[in-house]
């Protein structure tokens, strides 16, 4: 403690005129405190205003630009749920309509196929109708033409004219007859 | 990075002169010879004007110069800029800026809340730059280089106008603290009244069991001493910090002349480059204290403020150290 008071004495007697290190001086004191107080003041009007002021409207710019971050993300995921699921539902319509659309190909098919058969089918029965009627036509054409040819014969084999009204009762006959038969 | 390289080829050069002409001058020299304020005009019983007090002035102008133009810079302008308000031009302001915004929201809010940090904002800040102000001013080797020029022109080599630290000087932090010690009374006898500023006092004791009663004048006598020794402390540790440091440095660069008539020159060349080395990355230490012994004195003033807040308050705050750990640890560190 002795050599630190020495060495501050001798710092003191060192140059012009050295104040001690810890020597009190009202006027520092005085001097400190208003110069403090006016630049206090100075910077608590001119200053600090504007610096809080900044320092808020960065502050608020950035939440609301983290909000709106947040929001536009949310509303991003949002949209992005309404896509995935009208694709979904597009998917499965358009699904639903290709099935739709096969089974009706095939509905049709089948009743074209069906419609076809049963034409043919009806077709087949005409004919076979008009067939069955176009032989009966040609067997009772075929005894009728047999039947004049047998009287014809009969009759030069008699040799007796045999007149129409003949002819046409045995013809008769023969298809009653052949009629029975069958 | 590219800025550093002048600046620690400018801090050498500075150092070195100091060291040159502390050699050159053959005398003997005390670290604090070179610490000390120098008066400059006797005003009677008032005190002195000295070295240290017109630094400070000027100090204070040039304070009062930048920062109003940091402050335009750091506030938003018109709409009509767009987004480019939002920016904060310039490299001091956006230094101002970011002290302002980390002191604000990670130091004061956690201690004070955010109302009393709104309400006393403009203070710990004035008192934090201004402090800043003052110890960086330390910095500037300006009594050196008028004792260089005096030398040559009046042919006195001791003598200096402006320089100095002028927070190394107590009275200047005496008054400093002063400011606080008054700002943390306003506030306790606002916020708890008077019977609350006396309960405070007395620890809340006189609610207690009547034996307790007991105890009461010497609580109360421990805390009506510690509302001086709070602010008593400020000044002290700013004082004692500014001047360690630069009787660290001078005792550095005091080596050359100590050994200026034992050393040859080649010598005396050694000692000097490396004393004026080891000085140089002190002063860059010293450029952190200036901002940390700064930041201190403000931030403990805000926790003397807080510490007379209401009781759900000093809850509130203390909830947030426990979030904030490192806060809490200081807080703790001023009780």
């Amino acid at each position: 403690m002795d050599q630190f008071l020495n060495i501050i004495a001798v710092a003191s007697a060192d140059g012009k005129k050295a104040p001690g290190l810890m020597d009190p001086n009202l006027l520092a004191n005085i001097t400190g405190i208003v110069v403090f107080l006016i630049a206090l003041t100075v910077l608590w009007i001119f200053v600090w205003p504007k610096i809080t002021q900044g320092l808020d409207d960065r502050n608020e710019k950035i939440l609301s630009e983290i909000k709106s971050a947040e929001d536009a993300r949310e509303q991003a995921k949002t949209a992005l749920a309404d896509y995935e699921r009208e694709l979904a539902r597009a998917r499965e319509e358009s699904s639903q309509m290709i099935n739709d659309a096969r089974a009706q190909a095939k509905q049709l098919a089948d009743e074209l196929r069906a419609k076809n058969e049963k034409e043919l089918a009806e077709r087949m029965a005409r004919a076979t109708a008009d067939i069955e009627a176009a032989k009966s036509a040609a067997v009772s054409d075929l005894h009728a033409q047999a039947a004049t040819l047998a009287t014809m014969i009969a009759g030069k084999i008699l040799k007796r004219e045999i007149t129409p009204a003949d002819e046409k009762q045995l013809v008769d006959e023969s298809l009653a007859e052949l009629g029975s038969r069958n | 990075m590219s800025g550093s390289l002048p600046l620690f080829f400018y801090v050498l050069w500075s150092q070195t002169s100091m060291n040159l002409l502390l050699a050159a001058s053959g005398e003997k020299h005390t670290p604090l010879g070179h610490v000390l304020d120098k008066e400059l005009l006797d005003v009677g019983i008032i005190g002195t004007v000295s070295m240290q007090l017109v630094t400070m002035i000027v100090g204070t102008i040039i304070l009062l110069l930048l920062m109003p133009a940091v402050a335009r810079r750091i506030s938003t302008g018109s709409s009509a800029e767009g987004n480019e308000r939002y920016i904060t031009k310039g490299r001091l302001s956006q230094i101002v800026e970011v002290i302002c915004l980390y002191l604000r929201d990670t130091m004061l809010v956690p201690v004070m809340g955010e109302k009393d940090t709104r309400r006393y904002f403009p203070f710990l800040m004035s008192l934090f730059f201004f402090i800043l102000t003052m110890n960086l001013f330390g910095l500037v080797p300006l009594p050196d280089i008028q004792n260089i020029i005096f030398k040559f022109t009046a042919g006195n080599d001791h003598l200096a106008y402006i320089g100095g630290t002028p927070t190394s000087n107590i009275n200047i932090t005496v008054a400093l603290a002063l400011v606080s010690f008054v700002v943390i009374q306003i506030h306790s006898f606002r916020e708890l009244g008077v019977l609350g500023f006396l309960e405070h006092m007395t620890c809340g004791l006189t609610k207690g069991p009547k034996f307790l009663w007991l105890i009461v004048p010497v609580i109360f006598v421990v805390e009506l001493a510690g509302l001086f020794i709070k602010p008593g402390a400020l000044a002290i540790r700013l004082f004692a910090n500014m001047v360690g440091g630069h009787v660290l440095l001078a005792t550095l660069l005091l080596f050359g002349a100590d050994f200026y008539e034992a050393l040859p020159f080649g010598g005396l060349a050694a000692v000097t480059a490396i004393s004026g080395f080891a000085a140089v990355l002190i002063t860059f230490m010293e450029v952190f204290v200036a901002f940390l012994q700064a930041f201190i004195f403000m931030f403990l003033t805000a926790v003397f403020i807080s510490l007379m807040s209401h009781h759900d308050e000093e809850h509130e705050s203390h909830e947030s150290h426990e979030a904030q750990g490192e806060p809490q640890v200081v807080a703790q560190a001023a009780h």
